[in-house]
């Protein structure tokens, strides 16, 4: 086995200045706990409590896209994968990003979805999570149809930006940032 | 009718109801996975409460953070308010939140705008 070079690896943490990345299967009590220390790590850094309560929420709403998604394909362990970063760009903003494997036609559907959602400003934005709140619940579907992106682009201070990767079988690896 | 006992944890509010006073509290951060599911008994003691009982009903809320499928479930429950306050029931939420952090209050603000009855939103000591 090849020796992996932790030390480059933390100059690259470093570098980007990440506090927080996991990479692999997440579940529910997973997102809790990285969730967890992410609070902590919020509350340590003094971080004031709205702006805490965004990066968590965005953090909750991206993962938990990721796990509904993957249980809706029915993907297996390894392909509902997630990768999330948690980071602060050079002026101080705090930034979540989150990826994973989707159908190429899904990903091509949300980097749609991104892109008008990156267009509205917060009044539209309000509109529409609004409009999406009293939308019916589509049967079976146990998350927030649909509300969740709108909430992340709310609460961001910056448009989002997502991006597809190409990948083996018919996937793409979809990644999406916000900045609070 | 029975009361709603259900313990707090990381990922979904503790909440109690007193049938008797016309009381329903909820407290804490709501993001779990399924909200549906887990909302979906509290639904139900407040369609009871209303169908069985004639006095008033009162949810005291401490809520702080609620993940996008909570909202959902929650406007469900304020539309039942609504319902029932639409046919003369005395209805009424009060939601503490804490001071320190104006992202509860601006989320409790959002549900009032599509409220009618008595809905207080006030700044509380209570600390989580």
């Amino acid at each position: 086995m090849e020796n992996i070079d932790l030390f480059s690896l933390r100059e690259h943490f470093n570098n980007n200045r990440i506090l927080l990345c996991f990479n692999g299967p997440i579940s529910r009590s997973l997102i809790e706990e990285i969730g967890n220390a992410l609070k902590n790590y919020l509350q340590a850094e003094n971080v004031q409590p709205s702006s805490a309560m965004d990066v968590f929420s965005i953090y909750v709403e991206l993962t938990q896209n990721i796990r509904h998604y993957a249980k809706t394909k029915g993907y297996g362990e390894l392909e509902s994968s997630a990768t999330v970063v948690v980071a602060k760009d050079g002026e101080g903003h705090y930034l979540v990003q989150a990826g994973n494997l989707v159908d190429k036609s899904d990903g091509e559907a949300l980097l749609g979805k991104i892109q008008a959602l990156a267009g509205m400003d917060k009044a539209a934005l309000k509109a529409a999570y609004k409009t999406q709140l009293r939308h019916p619940r589509e049967e079976g579907v146990a998350s927030g149809a649909g509300l969740g992106l709108i909430d992340v682009a709310r609460k961001s201070s910056l448009p989002l930006n997502a991006s597809l990767s190409h990948a083996n079988e018919g996937r793409a690896f979809f990644s999406l940032r916000a900045t609070i | 009718m029975n009361d709603l006992n259900i313990q707090g944890t990381q990922s979904t509010p503790a909440i109690t109801s007193q049938h008797g006073e016309g009381l329903l509290c909820m407290q804490g951060d709501s993001y779990p996975e399924n909200s549906f599911e887990f909302f979906d008994p509290i639904i139900r003691w407040i369609e009871t409460y209303l169908r069985q009982e004639q006095s008033p009903l009162r949810l005291e809320l401490r809520l702080v953070y609620m993940n996008t499928s909570s909202v959902k479930a929650m406007m469900d429950i304020f539309d039942m308010l609504e319902e029932a306050h639409t046919a003369g029931r005395q209805v009424s939420v009060d939601w503490f939140y804490d001071p320190r952090n104006e992202r509860v209050l601006d989320l409790a603000d959002e549900f009032r705008e599509d409220c009618t009855f008595p809905f207080q939103i006030a700044a509380d000591a209570f600390v989580s």
